[in-house]
């Protein structure tokens, strides 16, 4: 049963090299406020160096956990500078949270928390092996689990350059 | 999005390209075997990385791929007479054997050494279950046989079909370990496919449409756990192995047979699409067989005599717009293989990757092109020897399974994502 249409670009026929050059071709915006976010001194050194790529909108983080209660983090910007959670988060739509040992199990949570709370998509990178149990990256792993929507338990630090620039933050 | 230059090297596997040399480390399935049904049967043009072969087999049932022109003038090989011990040249008499060596040309004299001057290129051809298997590198490094689990098993087990997608092979590759589009487009096939259908897991996929994903390294690829919530406690796992360049499996279902697929470019902007079920513990099933031959699962009805599916690019995929509207058929296309090839076909025969807007879903995505990037560089750079060569990369199995909630996916599900003879698939 073929279907009988006029022009080439009313049917399923379109699909060749020369018409895939009237796709519309405009500007794509950067889609992703991106916030990055070292949960330990390992993961803030790889921020530190990753945020030296040309990025659109990311932003680089470390957390830390509060003195306080519970889901209290603080977020410091990656060369030191203060930043606040609230503020950082209010801007989002992803959040990628970078881990090399299980040290920021309690940001994990509250960062996590803050995020579910918001609607904000979450990433976890574990950097090392994460897939053998016993190793301070599997401790890691176990600590993102519940908090990150999609995790990459055997990551590195070219995963975090690749995942950013994929996902146009 | 994907930078233009790595789309490039991704999509390309002619000889001389980064990729076309990647995939010419591996061995790879050339066509299947029912098409050389018998000693001495007609042979078959094939095109594979953008060569042009003809495939035959001789009067002694030896397996031969070659270059499908005559060495002489150029004539196709496919009007050859397959005749006692090769090929011949149906324009001026040359006669050529499996490894594509000229063994007579009728116009030298007859203690005339002219032939064995001439040989055609030609690469090994081996059958290891319904399929032929050919290797298109480099013979100094020609890997072990592949030991794929599905083309092991005992011919009653095994189902295997093969389908012309008009795509390049990778985004129909990417189809391949994308688990969040399953939700969506395959929804109707999970209640209704009677190779799907009945099983406990698909409450799980059904009740719970935003999986969460793991996406972690193995030794010849990758595994990409999605999980749902099950009961109390628990996750509901499904694991999905890739064997680079190009093997998939689907995490299974119920005591169904288990499949999976084979992405195979012909050239940059076609590619087959090999699926394959099997069953480790038991012979499929009457009903099992006429199904799958009838393209229900993941297999599709092809037009008679030909790979080409009767629901094509032709003819709109057969489109019904009232079962997209029931749901029936989430996109009103029919069947799992047809609704891929139709949406991956729509995207051009090599979709521009630089406008895309990737979520963090697709992270099984970004992390195979990477892993394929590197590899294909690497071998490029330094020789290095890609994932995946190796046979026993290929010892995998898809499984899911239900896993207390504490439990890391790869550490508690090891045994059941590799093959384990007498053991059967992990699945519920
Ligand atoms: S929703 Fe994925 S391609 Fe349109
Ligand atoms: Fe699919």
């Amino acid at each position: 049963m073929a279907v009988e249409t006029q022009t080439l670009s009313s049917c399923a026929r379109a699909a060749t090299a020369e018409e895939a050059r009237y796709r519309i071709d405009r500007p794509i915006a950067p889609s992703r406020a991106g916030r990055v976010v070292a949960l330990d001194p390992g993961a803030a050194d790889v921020l530190r160096r990753t945020a030296q790529h040309g990025w659109a909108n990311a932003r680089f983080y470390v957390c830390e956990a509060g003195a306080g209660e519970g889901e209290d983090v603080v977020l410091r910007d990656v060369d030191g500078g203060p930043a606040t959670l609230a503020d950082e988060l209010a801007s989002a739509s992803v959040v990628v949270m970078v881990a090399t040992d299980d040290t920021g199990a309690a940001c994990a949570h509250g960062l996590g928390k803050a995020c579910w709370e918001r609607g904000i998509q979450t990433a976890g990178l574990v950097l090392g092996d994460g897939t053998h149990a016993g190793t301070t990256a599997s401790a890691a792993v176990a600590a993102l689990r519940p908090h990150a929507r999609v995790l990459l338990p055997s990551a590195d630090e070219a995963d975090v350059v690749d995942l950013l620039s994929a996902l146009r933050v | 999005m994907l930078r233009k230059d790595i789309n490039e090297l991704l999509t390309r596997t002619g000889p001389g390209t980064a990729m076309g040399e990647l995939f010419r480390q591996y061995w790879m399935p050339a066509c299947l075997a029912e098409e050389l049904p018998e000693d001495g049967c007609p042979p078959i043009r094939l095109k594979l990385l953008s060569e042009r072969l003809v495939a035959f087999r001789d009067s002694y049932g030896n397996y031969g791929l070659i270059d499908e022109f005559c060495a002489h003038r150029g004539a196709s090989l496919w009007f050859g007479r397959n005749e006692e011990g090769g090929l011949r040249c149906p324009y001026h008499g040359w006669k050529y054997d499996t490894t594509g060596q000229c063994v007579e040309v009728p116009s030298e004299a007859d203690n005339s050494s002219f032939a064995e001057n001439v040989k055609l290129t030609s690469y090994p051809l081996v059958k290891i279950g319904d399929v032929l298997w050919t290797y298109m590198g480099d013979p100094a490094s020609q890997p072990p046989l592949p030991e794929f689990e599905f083309a092991l098993t005992p011919a009653e087990h095994h189902y295997t079909s093969k389908r012309w997608q008009q795509s390049n092979w990778l985004q129909a590759f990417e189809g391949g370990i994308d688990s969040s589009h399953v939700t969506f487009l395959h929804s109707g096939g999970l209640k209704s496919d009677p190779l799907f259908k009945g099983a406990k897991g698909n409450q799980y996929n059904l009740n719970d449409t935003k999986p969460f994903f793991e996406v972690a390294d193995s030794e010849g690829g990758l595994f990409v756990g999605a999980r749902r919530n099950a009961e109390e406690g628990s996750y509901y796992w499904r694991i999905t192995p890739w064997v680079m360049p190009s093997f998939t499996m689907v995490p299974p279902r119920g005591d169904h047979p288990i499949h999976g697929h084979f992405w195979i470019p012909i050239d940059d902007e076609n590619c087959w699409a090999y699926s394959f079920d099997y069953h480790p513990m038991r012979p499929l099933t009457e009903a099992e067989r006429q199904a799958m031959i009838d393209g229900h699962g993941v297999h599709s009805k092809n037009i008679p005599g030909t790979y080409r599916p009767e629901a094509n690019m032709d003819n709109d995929y057969l489109m019904n717009r009232e079962k997209q509207r029931t749901g029936e058929w989430y996109s009103g296309v029919e069947g799992i293989a047809i609704q891929d090839s139709s949406l991956q076909e729509s995207m051009g025969p090599i979709v521009d990757r630089t406008k895309e807007r990737l979520v963090p879903a697709d992270s099984g995505i970004i992390k195979a092109r990477q892993k394929l990037y590197r590899a294909a560089t690497a071998l490029r750079d330094k020789g290095a020897t890609p994932p995946g060569v190796d046979p026993a990369h290929h010892h995998v199995r898809s499984a899911a399974v239900v896993l207390p909630q504490k439990e890391a996916f790869l550490d508690a599900a090891r045994d059941d994502v590799r093959v384990r003879p007498g053991f059967p698939i992990s699945s519920v």
